[in-house]
């Protein structure tokens, strides 16, 4: 008997190659071409943030002036033209990447971070605790996102982390909304009373038990979350109040070149075009991975 | 008293709603015998979960409030455990299988990641260890060890519930619960889990609290029976008095509502009405609204358990005339 129950196993281990439900996301992920293309556009951009410092000199390639060549066309030599002070439309973009990669990460993993937090303690402890996260939060959404995020910035100075700060605020509380609703579904379920039945202490159970099986709607939150803050960030710096002139934030060079957008169109044009394409790759991979969590599409 | 490794004495469990107080159970007494194994039967909503939970102190509070009473496990009050002392009775002491083998496996998680969770929880050794004892686990209720690495929705339910087997018996528990093990499986597999199930336990010497409303299944495996209603036991004593001398009218309607197959083609007797709603109780015995035998004192007060043969206890009062005897005991 053992013997066979041997022989089992090991003919098991090569047939079963045991499939998670992130490998199997993956495999269904691929299958997405739009979420492919999102991704790779994702990566080329992250190797283009990454490698700005080695491609450009930030003093003289970036932010220093070279009037003679002011408000070229795009030509071989400038492939999107240059701005009204000589500087390479091309060279900032691939530059300002990193900013936009920044605030729109950035403010998304802080957001995350709070609103997992507080969004699973009223998920899970309900009542009092509940009151409170919520309360507080339907308060941070009555006020419009752009309105609190400029009152933020003001008081705490134009940086890229008072932008982080700005924007992970009205993260943290869809982050916390969308998680509380979760973790108040999955408490519920048979594994965690059973996990209680083996004795595992209740914070264990949260990090354990819990907020795994309430990742998927928060990832794809995540994904759309870090676009719509990229154009927040962009629509900030447009007005002013983002990142302060001469950082090459694509929302700052859009409102640079809006003077000149008759005579001189690409200098808004490109940077709204890499705002756009960005915006565009995220949301393609959201609603990859949308369909590839939901498990009633399961193929 | 020291050969029971179980002693529920007088529990009452109430839960406090908004809508008003669902009196779940109503002084309970049972006790299980070291190395034995109960059936605990009953209806649906008779409080045969709540007296599961009541047994690990895991009653969801609120609403749930243990209103008094006792559970001396091993001799220790669970009721007076502090947390520290009852996460350790958890699992170590005490396991319970749940009864959906379905929802009762963390989709996130390989089985033997679960297997192993308890393990390494209760006997503080490292994650690699524990995945070892876990694998042999698994060949222990009749699962290729490499199975470990899959996960739940890889396994059908019946495998899913022997992994959820495995996982209650990780810590070699000595007292184990399971609330209605086989309910959610289909009968082929139902007879294997249940084998599986008396082996282990006779082979680990451990007692067993069985809960279920399938007959065949407490006659199958148990040792004692306890039938209760509406929160309250109403006749316990060991398979054999219960099944061949059935005393309690509700046992009666019990057994008369299962299909006999030396039999065929008797019409099945339903037990009239419904369970009386546990926020509204009827006053006296809770069976006398739906039982044939009821006279005008069952409406007056709750009968007493009492002894009517070796360990046979019942709860009505029929026996107070001596001459009483249950039709189905008339006839054979």
């Amino acid at each position: 008997m053992s013997e066979m129950s041997k022989a089992v196993s090991t003919e098991n281990l090569n047939e079963y190659k045991g499939r998670s439900l992130a490998q199997e996301t993956w495999r269904r992920l691929l299958k997405n071409k739009g979420a492919v293309v999102g991704m790779i556009f994702m990566v080329l951009l992250l190797i283009l943030a990454l490698s700005g410092d080695f491609l450009y000199d930030y003093d003289t390639e970036i932010i220093g002036m070279n009037m003679s060549e002011a408000r070229l066309a795009p030509s071989a030599e400038h492939f999107f033209g240059t701005d009204q002070l000589g500087r390479d439309v091309f060279s900032r973009i691939v530059y300002g990447t990193r900013y936009s990669l920044i605030i729109g990460v950035g403010s998304v993993a802080v957001g995350l971070i709070v609103g997992l937090i507080t969004g699973s303690l009223a998920g899970f402890y309900g009542g009092m605790w509940d009151q409170l996260v919520m309360r507080a939060n339907d308060i941070l959404y009555s006020i419009p996102n752009i309105m609190l995020a400029v009152v933020i910035v003001q008081v705490l100075g134009t940086s890229v982390l008072s932008l982080v700060i700005a924007l992970s605020i009205s993260s943290a509380t869809s982050f916390a909304k969308i998680t509380r609703a979760a973790v108040m579904t999955i408490r519920g379920q048979e594994y965690v009373e059973s996990a209680y039945a083996m004795g595992l202490p209740t914070w264990k159970i949260i990090l354990r038990h819990i907020i795994p099986n309430c990742l998927s709607p928060i990832i794809v939150q995540v994904t759309l979350a870090i676009g719509s803050n990229i154009i927040a960030a962009s629509s900030l710096s447009f007005l002013g109040v983002g990142v302060p002139i001469p950082t090459p934030e694509w929302g700052t060079m859009l409102s640079d070149g809006r003077q000149f957008i008759r005579s001189e169109p690409w200098m808004c044009v490109f940077p709204g075009i890499a705002i756009m394409l960005t915006v565009l790759a995220l949301n393609l991979m959201g609603d990859g991975l949308r369909d590839a969590l939901d498990p009633k599409l399961k193929r | 008293m020291s050969e029971n490794i179980l002693e529920i004495k007088d529990l009452v469990v109430h839960f406090e709603t908004d809508d008003g107080c669902v009196k779940a159970i109503n002084g309970l007494t049972l006790s299980v015998g070291k190395e034995k194994t109960l059936g605990l039967v009953g209806e649906t909503g008779a409080g045969k979960t709540t007296t599961a939970l009541s047994i690990l102190n895991l009653v969801p509070s609120p609403p749930g409030v243990i209103k008094g009473g006792s559970i001396e496990l091993d001799g220790k009050d669970v009721l007076q455990m502090s947390d520290k002392e009852l996460e350790h009775m958890r699992g170590n002491d005490v396991a319970m299988i749940f009864q959906d083998p379905m929802t009762a496996l963390n989709p996130v998680l390989t089985v033997g990641e679960q297997i192993a969770e308890s393990i390494m929880l209760h006997e503080h050794i490292p994650m690699k260890d524990a995945f070892e004892r876990a694998k042999e686990m698994l060949k222990m209720v009749g699962i290729a060890e490499g199975r470990a690495y899959d996960y739940p929705h890889q396994f059908s339910g019946g495998m899913r519930q022997r992994v959820v087997i495995a996982i209650a018996l990780a810590c070699q528990p000595n007292f184990l619960i399971a609330d209605e093990p086989t309910t959610a499986l289909d009968v082929t597999i139902q007879a294997q889990v249940l084998d599986l199930m008396k082996d282990l336990i006779n082979k680990n010497h451990m007692s067993m609290l069985l809960i279920t409303h399938d007959l065949g299944v407490v006659a199958e495996v148990c040792n004692d029976v306890a039938v209760m209603y509406a929160g309250r036991i109403v006749e316990i004593g060991t398979t054999d008095e219960v099944f061949n001398s059935t005393r309690h009218p509700y046992t009666e309607g019990l057994f008369d509502s299962l299909p006999n197959l030396k039999e065929q083609g008797e019409e099945l007797v339903p037990i009239k009405g419904m369970m009386p709603d546990p926020m509204r109780l009827p006053e006296g015995c809770t069976f006398a609204p739906r039982c044939p035998y009821a006279t005008e004192a069952c409406t007056q007060t709750v009968p007493e358990l009492r002894q009517v043969g070796g360990t046979h206890y019942v709860a009505c009062h029929a026996y107070d005339d001596p001459s009483f005897r249950l039709r189905r005991n008339a006839n054979g």
